[in-house]
């Protein structure tokens, strides 16, 4: 599933430390993507809702971390589909086109195509996939849609900061490289990632998986026991196929001894 | 007309067939599903209508093999000394110079490829039945799903040779599922020790 222009690769940029949590992100995309409001309780954070949801397809994060110089220190972090090159989604999936990648790297979804299996739940290495009502898959597709009449997607075109930015993924990071920011996530996991982060500090501090990767089984099954399927059919065929050539079949008088 | 000895009896004949048509069903839309291939999906009206074909495919599937144990099970775990005699030679099947040694029922091949797809079956069936009913526990579907595609492979390994065995490669035996029954003097040749014990001969 290897993107094959990637020189025109597109990505979102996050740079939590412009951040103000206004969760105006949140609200773009609803907007656009016409998603729901979703009913939840107050659970002692700001960070509404929870997790992601089939109609919340960004969130931001907000994350407590006091330490000795800060005792009251708010970390706002976007948390969305984070576009792997190497999809774990898209690996596992049987449905052809339910999930696809768009001509600027994105991983999009097609509803209709999708037979509520729940193995891209699974798969995933960010647990980014999740299902409507109608048991079918949602999350970010990197407004597709907008990118593809040259907008920029809602979130973005929304963010007051900066904080999310979009455009070519080699720029993004050479540009967020050149403002002092030494560690750029997802710029290599899963083959790069299309939604990076630029930190100054350790991404583990924002909440930031270490070492993603897709589940050990589903690489296994990919790399050996799908093409063994294969092998071993055509295998016993051919086997069979030489035997009654080169052996032939029984006959009955031959077991008389 | 020569004398008949009945071998299958028609319940089995047909708990076979029912056994072997989904199984068959369901190999093929599973390789539809691995491979996301679209025109094997659109025979049956997109991969949403064949995933249902699939799961009650396998329904029917993994109730036909719990009955099958009812004819096979009792004699795929009993072995004699004519049994490991004959893995010596290969069944014959490698050389037609070697002597087979005579036979029951079943040989031990048969047995066991027996109590390969049985135990496949149900490794199939249950990791099967946790993909399609337990997505919300991640494990459970992660496991199944490794479970389901190792099964697969057995059977897209023992199944084709089980169709070869039983048509081209022994002439007359594919007859057996069909009608039951084959000639007394056949009968004779290929399973003398369940011919003596049933006091044919």
């Amino acid at each position: 599933m290897a993107n094959n222009n990637s020189k025109n690769r597109k990505a979102i940029l996050v740079t939590p430390e412009v951040c103000i949590g206004c969760r105006g992100c949140q609200t773009a995309c609803k907007s656009w993507n016409q998603l729901p409001g979703i009913s939840t309780k107050n659970n002692g954070t700001f960070q509404n809702p929870p997790d992601l949801a089939s109609a919340a397809f960004n969130i931001i994060r907000y994350n407590e971390v006091p330490s000795q110089k800060n005792d009251v220190r708010w970390l706002f972090v976007s948390r969305r589909c984070m576009h792997c090159e190497d999809a774990g989604c898209m690996t596992i999936c049987p449905a052809p086109g339910a999930l696809y990648r768009t001509e600027e790297g994105a991983v999009a979804f097609d509803r209709d195509k999708c037979v509520a299996c729940k193995l891209c739940v699974t798969a995933c290495p960010f647990d980014v996939p999740r299902y409507d009502a109608e048991g079918k898959v949602t999350k970010c597709h990197l407004c597709f849609d907008r990118i593809g009449a040259g907008m920029e997607p809602a979130c973005v075109k929304t963010c007051p900061t900066g904080a999310l930015r979009f455009g070519d993924r080699d720029e993004l990071i050479g540009a967020a490289r050149k403002d002092g920011f030494t560690t750029i996530y997802g710029e290599e996991d899963l083959g790069g990632l299309g939604s990076i982060y630029a930190f100054k500090e350790e991404p583990k501090l924002y909440g930031m998986k270490e070492n993603p990767a897709i589940p050990s089984s589903v690489i296994f099954w990919h790399t050996y026991l799908k093409p063994l399927s294969v092998i071993g059919l055509g295998g016993v065929v051919a086997a069979a196929a030489i035997h009654y050539l080169a052996v032939g079949p029984h006959k009955d008088e031959e077991e008389e001894v | 007309m020569a004398e008949m000895v009945r071998k299958s009896s028609a319940d089995e004949i047909l708990n076979h067939w029912i056994l072997a048509v989904s199984c068959i069903l369901l190999i093929i839309t599973g390789f539809a599903f691995l491979f996301q291939m679209e025109s094997v999906g659109s025979v049956f009206g997109g991969f949403n209508t064949m995933k249902t074909v699939h799961n009650w495919g396998g329904v029917i599937f993994s109730l036909s093999l719990l009955y099958s144990m009812r004819h096979y099970l009792k004699d795929a775990f009993e072995y004699d000394a004519d049994d490991r005699q004959w893995f010596k030679v290969a069944g014959g099947y490698l050389s037609k110079n070697v002597k087979v040694p005579p036979m029951g029922k079943y040989n031990p091949g048969q047995k066991l490829y027996y109590l390969a797809i049985l135990l496949a079956g149900i490794a199939i069936s249950l990791s099967g039945f946790g993909i399609w009913l337990m997505k919300e526990n991640a494990t459970v579907m992660l496991l199944s799903h490794l479970v389901h595609n190792v099964a697969f492979i057995i059977f897209v390994i023992a199944v084709p040779v089980h169709i070869y065995l039983s048509t081209l490669a022994n002439p007359g035996t594919f007859r057996i599922m069909v009608s039951g029954t084959l000639p007394l003097e056949t009968a004779k040749k290929k399973y003398p020790k369940w011919m003596k014990a049933a006091g044919k001969m």
